[in-house]
């Protein structure tokens, strides 16, 4: 086993620029398995966190009425919650409602958070009081929307809790930048207290946020929505991305596997007398087919040290500084920040490199195979067709 | 004295199209340990083939064929690599040597597959590369050797395990006149000293002239067999 390894990291070096191109095409491929893996697992780290601190939390209870995914709903989702049962939950009231930036009509989601809230990273704290007006907080998604910056004053149109219109005016106090588009675009944030107040639904809500994660539990007017069941929409989406960059690598894999097959092939065949010699200096064939194979499944190992030389230091550049997406920072139904920070974890770079090496590894044993039918006096003479 | 090989009607066929070839026909002959003989006949009488069949690299269509108490036909793939990597060494008219080893390591080779531990093999290979004079190139590659110097290099290869049979099909073809003088009388005394039994395939007739013992081969007969009691060099 030890003479086979030599003798095949040997014949490899001796081989020279064949070697070095296989072992390229081979790296290539390793890195960029591993920067695709890395930036969609840091990708979906910072859609996951940013998700979890901005919208959330470690769970909720919706109202029995609730459906996130229908606005209609929203009139009659709403219930009084009881401030014992509920301690570590905070309490997120939702309505709908109409604002009037530059004389248009704009249907808005209204949400109010209690002011001394920890549980969602939306700056509720920082809405002092004003006179006049009340303070709301938005997203610089809405304030492009509508055109809105620190200071306006617009006219906020909603329905009381008997249906009844009602209109005031509301200074956006605070604009916040988050990478989670749901809690952004059409919403205005106010402190659960003047919700409660002009809404006259006081102490109600339409969710409650944990802070912690809860079992199963459920009670009475709310369904428990464990943290996992939020994520699942990320998780599904990041799914999907994965798979088609598990495309892409696959293509390149294939192409390098494709390379070295070739390579070996030609091997069993050029290199016939060299196998006769093996033969009749005593090694069997079992020993000869696997020094080709450990030959070929050597590429690999020769990449993964190619790939450590580039790759250390380059993850661990983009890791540490993030990768700008710039422009294309477009609404994914996930969060996409301004930068992602790839994350190469141990399982990525284990797993990564075990696909390398097994698979060159068949890809190499293959052709070797050949050489296991192969006729030692022919081999030779090294006249084999 | 012992038999180290015996062959008793010893055929081989090749398939050729619909066909049989017959390169080997009712060969019989046997060779005492430490014999120093060899074939000789035109090209196609089956030299090389009657090499191949004592070296356990082929084996014959009928016919019998013992080597050191072995049935050549009935060794398995592995019994007969290890009876050629423990007992047989083989010498071609190419040196076959592995481009990619230095002198040593090709000679260390054949005791690397043995498990011979590191510091035995050192002084294995050293005192083999002494035998053919080839000492201070031990750490040269293949290809800086001139064709004598290779063709001594593959006699340390072979010779290096001390076999008990030493298999040589032309080793000369591809040598001048002195490097064959010279190897020749390596091998005679190696012969001498170590026992090895010497079997060649050969044109040369310088080669002929060291034989003790000539078998001429025809169209795969042996036609003589002849004890050569007045050798012309002595080594
Ligand atoms: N694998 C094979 N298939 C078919 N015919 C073969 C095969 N090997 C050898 N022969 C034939 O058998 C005959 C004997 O071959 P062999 O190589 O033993 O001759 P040789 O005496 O060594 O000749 P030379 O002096 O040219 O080396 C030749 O006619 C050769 O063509
Ligand atoms: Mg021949």
């Amino acid at each position: 086993m030890k003479l086979s390894f030599q003798l095949a990291y040997r014949n490899l070096i001796g081989a020279g620029l064949r070697t070095w191109l296989n072992v390229g095409i081979l790296t290539f491929t390793f890195l960029v398995i591993i920067f695709y893996n890395g930036l969609l697992d840091g990708w979906n780290q910072q859609a996951k966190r940013d998700a979890i601190n901005w919208e959330f939390g470690y769970g909720q209870f919706h109202h029995k009425f609730y459906e996130p995914y229908n606005p209609f709903t929203l009139q009659d989702a709403h219930g009084k919650f009881n401030v014992k049962e509920t301690k570590g939950l905070t309490p997120l009231l939702i309505r709908q409602a109409s604002i009037y930036p530059n004389g248009r009509m704009l249907s808005i989601t209204l949400k109010g958070l209690p002011k001394n809230q920890r549980a969602l990273k939306i700056p509720i704290g920082n809405l002092g009081k004003h006179l006049g007006a009340i303070p709301v907080a938005i997203g610089k998604r809405m304030a492009n929307a509508a055109n809105l910056s620190i200071g306006d004053e617009i006219t906020l149109r909603w329905r009381d809790k008997n249906g009844t219109f009602d209109a005031t005016n509301v200074v956006v106090a605070t604009i916040f930048n988050t990478t989670i588009s749901t809690v952004d675009q059409g919403q205005i944030w106010m402190t659960l207290e003047d919700l409660w107040r002009i809404t006259g639904l006081k102490n109600e809500a339409t969710i409650l946020i944990a802070d912690t994660q809860f079992k199963d539990t459920e009670f009475e007017d709310w369904k428990y929505i464990s943290q996992d069941k939020l994520l699942k929409n990320i998780n599904d989406i990041i799914e999907v991305e994965r798979a088609s960059a598990r495309i892409v690598y696959f293509m390149l894999l294939a192409i390098a596997l494709l390379a070295i097959f070739d390579t070996q092939v030609l091997s069993v065949f050029r290199r016939q007398k060299e196998i006769g010699t093996y033969i009749a200096l005593g090694m069997t064939r079992t020993q000869v087919t696997g020094l080709f194979t450990i030959e070929g499944s050597m590429y690999s190992l020769f990449s993964m040290l190619v790939g450590a030389i580039i790759g250390v230091p380059l993850f661990w550049y983009l890791a540490d500084k993030g990768i700008s997406f710039g422009s294309v920072t477009a609404d994914m139904g996930i969060g996409l920040g301004d930068r992602i920070y790839p994350s190469f974890s141990p399982e990525l770079l284990i797993s990564s490199a075990l696909v390398v090496i097994i698979s060159a590894t068949i890809v190499s044993f293959v052709p070797a195979h050949k050489i296991a039918n192969m006729n030692p006096v022919t081999a030779l003479k090294g006249k084999l067709q | 004295m012992e038999k180290i090989i015996s062959l008793s009607h010893v055929t081989k066929k090749f398939e050729v199209g619909d066909g049989y070839f017959t390169a080997l026909n009712d060969v019989s002959l046997s060779f005492n340990a430490g014999e120093f003989a060899g074939f000789v006949g035109p090209s196609g009488s089956g030299k090389t083939t009657l090499l191949n069949i004592i070296g356990s690299l082929d084996s014959p269509t009928e016919g019998e064929a013992m080597v050191m108490g072995r049935d050549i036909a009935k060794l398995s793939h592995k019994d007969s690599a290890k009876l050629r990597n423990l007992h047989i060494g083989f010498i071609f008219q190419v040196f076959n040597l592995l481009p990619v080893y230095t002198v040593f390591e090709n000679v260390e080779f054949a005791l690397l597959l043995q498990d011979v531990p590191k510091e035995e093999r050192k002084k294995a290979v050293m005192e083999a590369l002494e035998w053919v004079g080839l000492e201070s190139m031990a750490n040269k590659r293949p290809d800086k050797l001139s064709g004598g110097e290779g063709q001594r290099v593959a006699i340390a290869r072979a010779m290096v395990k001390r076999p008990k049979i030493l298999l040589a099909d032309e080793p000369t073809a591809n040598l001048d006149s002195a490097n064959a003088h010279a190897i020749l009388k390596t091998m005679k005394t190696l012969n001498k000293e170590l026992g090895t039994t010497f079997l060649f395939s050969t044109h040369d007739e310088k080669v002929m002239a060291y034989l003790d013992r000539t078998v001429s081969l025809k169209d795969g007969k042996v036609v003589s067999d002849v004890a050569n009691k007045d050798q012309q060099v002595q080594a």
